[in-house]
């Protein structure tokens, strides 16, 4: 097998792109479907700066083989705003908290921390910690990243009420 | 209580807009028309002569455009650390320049052999394993006291004994031998800080572009652009003008000090060179840990001396540095290390002696806390020991040993102008609860976990004014919408330095926060400044925003008066005031006038006095301002694996004033964590058969999780220092210096044993707790070899 036409379902829309056998999710992603907000920080699964949701579950896209990613559901942080541009309430409470610094762990911490709220609306402090306990961050400290999952998880909860 | 529009207020730095939707673009994301992937061949031996290289077959490879080797680099010299230039020529010899491009001679393994440029990634990694190269290999020396040893290997010809800079202390001062004799208690403490890897996220990386007319356009993510410019033409390119290279320092994915030196830029531009298209140089996790930059390493003796009550009599401080195979910055860290360690007490007899020894390991760098956060690792312990021998409270042993304004300061030639350390410890102290808490040097403690509680006291810099070129300029312009572009040069790594500026901005020129735009990050644009580092950006950068804005709010006021006269109004520019973007006056109620009319007819204006509204603003700094800071740490320890856990840690901050008090949380919280890293995890690991760096991943190297995170809590008092930009210091260096001494010296009290080296592993810990403190290992960079 050598080079073929790919096909993705990237954040709701469907990309077509030419792959070959040995390249990874966060190469594709980034290079040749151009989202570059999705990073590559270790390329070993180490850091989770790279993480991007494959049927909602977090994967670090730098051990995925893209060939095995095309009958996936895949978000990216550039998926996380609503159609009309608004911000996800975690792009927004990460906003509010100053939750980061030199932004480069930032898409993966969002989309950790999406395929956590999606699972579980209501977590524990401890909760945000473990789920996040793979994703490094070198500048924030971590505080104010779990303060904004978990005021994030607050506000999507409200809205959920008023509009039930 | 002040009336600021934003100072002092939590403002959302503007930055963070892009980096939480993805749309910032950092070096890695940009693509420019016919760029190429360039690689760097790193030698796998510490030490050895290349005899041969052949690159033919790569050559050969189709797709690999060229491929370069030391002898196709210019023959001049270069230090990675790009601070000869902020310096003047005679102040200082810390700044060997000591390396080449791509040397014929590795001296650690790491060390750039060859360089290559290729159509895409794949065939760049390819071309690499293609080439050939035949080593002579050398005896190598990676222990700095082996390396000090008479007859040692040398590591570069001309430095036969392989030591890379020599100095006395600055401080060196009374009669210390006298003051020991009579000293009613003396202690000692000595250990090694470990070589902490900055671990920025985003790895080296570079684009190097040549324009049609021949300027260079370099984009990479550094903390100093117009700096690196300039020693990138002085040094390494000499046939290169200043004006020849526009440095572009797109998002940073992390600083921490590691972008204050070159890291593959030159690569990038001798590629770029040879084969005249845009060459983009990235490199590997794998070999940011093997080859760019660290914490210096710095073995350190503290002797001190006391009177019966705690007077502080005599200190002597001994350091050797392992800069690894090139100096870069690790004369100047451990320089640092002696102003800001001892800086912080008063003390009238002071000796010491700095040795930096070159060894077949890593360049090492500087690191946030550059120096300071290896010093107090071993003098606050060294005073806590004091202390205990004295029977005293380690923290009254501080409080009487304070500076006081008119004292000498950290930085010699100025006197002390401002402090507030002894509030700060008093703050910090009662709100961890100190006096319930800290029982005493022979308190028992039992149980498998046993907990304690430790202190540290830093001061730290506001920028080096007197010793560097701490002066920078901005401009300002006001479009017709009452925006302001603010043109200035600090680089934004994370530390919402932006944001602080927007503040300063809109508060002096009376204009909206959110309307004002920053253009930074390219040395086309912006003016002269040696770069984000010594935490200097907020003061120096700062005060001449605030410069410019004063003069900008005076030219508001001054148009102002004849749209009040259209009221039947008679101002003066004295009698109006500009705030949030609106015009008022006390004297005109009810009335409330946007800038942007003002703006708006300035520049619409046909023939009496049009022009934009405009201003440049300057500030040099002639002082460190020091800023000064008091922590406490709460540990517990598992006396079964020697796991330490910190459970809570309170700390203090004299920083003048908090511009941003959210973004100077930010800064302490994000220190603190890397603190605990410093403290507990983050082992740097040489082998020492072969010099190769085990800790070479993220696994090996442990970081600091989301689990680590203890309790914390950052107090902030608020003095504003005469000269800073509305009473502002500077503050994100300082909160990495106090962690690892706090923490060390709470272990003490938890479980009676002191580590003497970097960081507190488990292991170790657990060694000394077995076999008891005077037998302690203390374990260097290089594996097994203890002190
Ligand atoms: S880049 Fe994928 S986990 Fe680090
Ligand atoms: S914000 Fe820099 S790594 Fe998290």
């Amino acid at each position: 097998m050598s080079k073929r036409i790919g096909s993705f379902a990237v954040n709701g829309k469907k990309r077509d792109t030419i792959i070959e056998p040995h390249m990874l999710l966060v190469d594709v992603i980034r290079d040749s479907l151009g989202l570059t907000g999705t990073k590559r920080a270790c390329a070993s699964g180490n850091c989770g700066a790279c993480t991007v949701l494959a049927d909602g579950q977090p994967v670090c896209s730098c051990l995925t083989l893209a060939v095995c990613s095309q009958d996936k559901a895949l978000e990216t942080v550039e998926g996380l705003r609503a159609a009309d541009g608004t911000l996800h309430p975690l792009q927004q409470a990460f906003i509010e908290h100053c939750a980061a610094q030199c932004g480069y762990c930032t898409a993966g911490m969002l989309m950790t921390s999406k395929a956590l709220l999606d699972a579980n609306p209501r977590p524990s402090r401890e909760d945000v910690k473990r789920a996040l306990s793979g994703n490094i961050c070198r500048c924030t400290g971590y505080v104010k990243i779990i303060d904004a999952v978990l005021d994030a998880a607050q506000k999507i909860n409200a809205a959920r009420e008023v509009a039930a | 209580m002040n009336d600021f529009a934003y100072v002092g207020k939590p403002m959302t730095k503007p930055d963070i807009y892009g980096k939480v939707t993805g749309e910032a673009k950092y070096t890695d994301d940009l693509v420019i028309p016919g760029m190429v992937e360039g690689r760097i061949l790193c030698s796998p031996i510490a030490h050895a002569r290349i005899k041969r290289i052949d690159t033919s077959k790569a050559r050969a490879l189709p797709g690999v455009l060229c491929v370069l080797t030391h002898e196709d680099c210019p023959k001049s010299r270069f230090s990675r650390s790009t601070m000869a230039e902020a310096l003047p020529e005679f102040a200082f010899t810390g700044e060997r320049q000591d390396q080449y491009i791509l040397t014929d001679k590795v001296r650690y393994v790491g060390d750039w052999v060859a360089a290559v440029a290729a159509e895409d990634i794949y065939t760049a990694e390819r071309a690499l394993e293609l080439i050939e190269v035949e080593y002579e290999p050398l005896a190598m020396v990676l222990d700095p006291f082996e390396a000090l040893k008479p007859g040692a290997h040398v590591v570069h010809e001309d430095c036969p004994n392989n030591v890379a800079f020599e100095m006395d202390h600055p401080f060196n001062c009374g009669d210390v031998d006298k003051a020991f004799a009579e000293a009613i208690a003396v202690a000692e403490f000595s250990g090694v800080s470990s070589r902490q890897k900055h671990l920025h996220l985003e790895t080296d990386i570079a684009i190097a572009a040549f324009e049609s007319d021949g300027r260079l356009v370099i984009h990479s993510p550094s903390q100093g652009p117009h700096l690196a410019k300039k020693h990138l033409t002085k040094r390494v390119f000499p046939d290169l003008e200043d004006g020849d290279i526009r440095w572009i320092s797109p998002a940073i994915g992390g600083g921490f000090g590691a972008r204050l030196a070159l890291g593959v830029e030159p690569a990038a531009v001798l590629l770029a060179r040879a084969c005249r298209r845009p060459v983009r140089v990235t490199t590997t996790r794998e070999e940011d840990f093997q080859g760019y930059s660290s914490r210096t390493d710095q073995h350190q003796a503290i002797r001190v001396a006391a009177d019966k009550d705690g007077k502080l009599l005599a200190i002597e401080q001994i350091i050797v540095a392992d800069s690894g195979a090139y100096l870069s910055h690790s004369a100047t860290t451990a320089t640092v290390n002696m102003q800001k360690t001892l800086g912080v007490l008063k003390c009238d007899n002071i000796r010491g002696h700095l040795t930096v020894a070159y060894t077949n390991t890593p360049t090492t760098s500087g690191f946030r806390g550059y120096g300071n956060a290896e010093g107090a690792f071993v003098f606050q312990q060294a005073l806590d020991r004091l202390a205990e021998k004295l029977g005293m409270d380690p923290m009254e042993l501080r409080l009487r040993n304070l500076k006081v304004p008119g004292d000498p300061s950290c930085f010699v030639p100025v006197p002390l102008a401002h402090t507030k350390l002894e509030e700060c410890i008093h703050l910090a102290a009662d709100k961890i609860g100190w006096k319930d808490k800290w029982l005493g040097w022979d308190a028992k403690k039992e149980g498998r976990y046993k907990r304690g509680i430790g202190m540290s006291i830093l001061t730290h810099a506001s920028g080096a004014g007197g010793f560097l070129l701490e002066h920078s300029s901005c401009v300002m312009k006001v479009l017709t919408d009452g925006s302001l572009n603010l043109i200035v040069a600090p680089c934004e790594m994370g530390q919402g330095i932006l944001g602080a500026l927007a503040q300063v901005a809109a508060e002096s020129t009376g204009l909206k926060y959110e309307l004002i735009r920053i253009s930074t990050g390219d040395t086309d644009v912006t003016m002269f400044d040696i770069g984000s580092h010594a935490s200097r950006s907020m003061l120096v950068i700062g005060n001449a925003v605030a410069a410019a804005g004063v003069k900008i709010n005076e030219q508001i006021r001054e148009r102002a008066v004849s749209l009040f006269e259209e009221h039947q109004i008679r101002l003066t520019k004295d009698d109006i005031q500009v705030k949030a973007g609106q015009i008022t006056s006390p004297k005109a109620p009810g009335i409330s006038i946007d800038v942007g009319r003002v703006a708006y007819a300035a520049i619409y204006d046909f023939g009496s006095g049009g022009s934009q509204l405009n201003a440049s603003g300057s500030y040099q700094s002639t002082s460190h301002h020091p800023n000064h800071q008091a922590a406490f740490a709460e540990v517990e320890v598992d006396t079964e694996t020697g796991m330490v856990t910190v459970l809570n840690y309170v700390s203090a901050h004299d920083i003048g004033r908090a511009i941003n008090p959210l973004l100077v949380e930010a800064q302490m919280q994000g220190s603190l964590v890397q603190g605990i890293g410093f403290a507990l995890t983050e082992d740097f690991v040489i082998d020492p058969e072969t010099g190769n760096v085990l800790s070479d991943s993220l696994l090996t190297y442990r970081l600091p999780t989301t689990m680590d995170v203890p309790e914390m809590e950052h107090l902030l008092i608020e003095d504003p220092l005469d000269d800073g930009p509305f009473g502002a210091k500077g503050c994100g260096e300082a909160g990495l210096v106090n962690p690892a001494a706090a923490i060390a010296n709470a272990v003490y009290d938890a479980v009676g044993i002191r580590v003497h080296s970097l960081p507190l592993a488990a292991d170790k810990v657990l060694w000394a707790l077995r076999h008891g403190e005077d037998i302690a290992p203390g374990r260097s960079a290089v594996s097994g070899q203890y002190l």
